[in-house]
């Protein structure tokens, strides 16, 4: 795993059932401090765009194209949201997932960097090159 | 599930061992006709972005840093209808969300005082 990303960092929250067991005062607060910790990072220039998603969905897969409506992973392990971040490092991008709300709740951040080419591509060429070598 | 959605529509590509068992050249191919997929929805003012993403880090409160696997998609659209990707014969999926601007847990926090109303009201 590289360290680096030019492309920036996407932050993927999976959980979406992780605040049931709360008062809606709490989801409220957790709700304001998500959104103030959000706005922090577009206003420093740091986020550069992020949305929550509605629960709901669809899956479209295989060759005949078969769609079929979610639930679709475990609850813990659904993407409830995310947000992509202007930073050069992994260091940063972890360092501002530590700071997720939701943590303590029991939801998990996703950190993946953004990719310049395909990365099924990358791994084609350079297996190719491998075969020429 | 609502049939129309103001706030657009994420597409996740879903899948990372797909491509194991193709050659180099059908790679390749398919890689070229997903660029083009995605050109042409760009091109039909469709999709406002679209990202690659590589292997990358899990931060929860209980296991701490751990390493997820890769690679996978996420492709924000405008509007619903879309032809299809050329990678789904191969074996991916794609999961398809309505993104909203308000947090779901704001609108839940919301509906449990009216659902315990109505609760208290029908007891």
């Amino acid at each position: 795993m590289s360290t680096q990303s030019q492309n920036g960092y996407m932050l993927i929250f999976r959980g979406t059932d992780w605040y049931k067991g709360l008062s809606p005062e709490q989801m409220q607060q957790i709700a304001d401090n998500w959104m103030a910790w959000f706005n922090r990072l577009k206003d420093q220039g740091t986020a550069v765009s992020g949305n929550p998603l509605e629960p709901e969905g669809r899956i479209v897969s295989g060759k005949n194209r078969v769609v079929s409506d979610g639930p679709f992973a475990e609850s813990k392990e659904s993407i409830g949201g995310y947000f992509l971040l202007k930073v050069s490092s992994m260091d940063e991008a972890v360092a501002i997932a530590q700071q997720c709300p939701g943590l303590q709740y029991g939801i998990r951040v996703e950190v993946r960097p953004v990719a310049g080419e395909c990365p099924v591509a990358a791994e084609a060429r350079s297996e190719k090159q491998l075969a020429h070598a | 599930m609502s049939a129309q959605n103001q706030n657009g529509y994420l597409l996740l590509f879903r899948g990372n061992e797909w491509y194991h068992e193709l050659s180099v050249e059908e790679v390749q191919k398919v890689n070229n006709q997903c660029k083009a997929w995605f050109e042409r929805l760009a091109a039909g003012g469709k999709v406002k972005g679209g990202h690659l993403v590589r292997k990358g880090a899990i931060i929860s409160e209980k296991s701490g840093r751990v390493v997820s696997d890769g690679p996978f998609t996420a492709i924000a659209i405008a509007r619903t209808r879309t032809s299809p990707s050329p990678s789904l014969a191969y074996g991916t999926s794609i999961e398809v969300r309505p993104v909203t601007d308000e947090c779901p847990l704001e609108t839940c926090a919301r509906q449990i005082p009216r659902e315990e109303q109505f609760a208290s009201a029908s007891a």
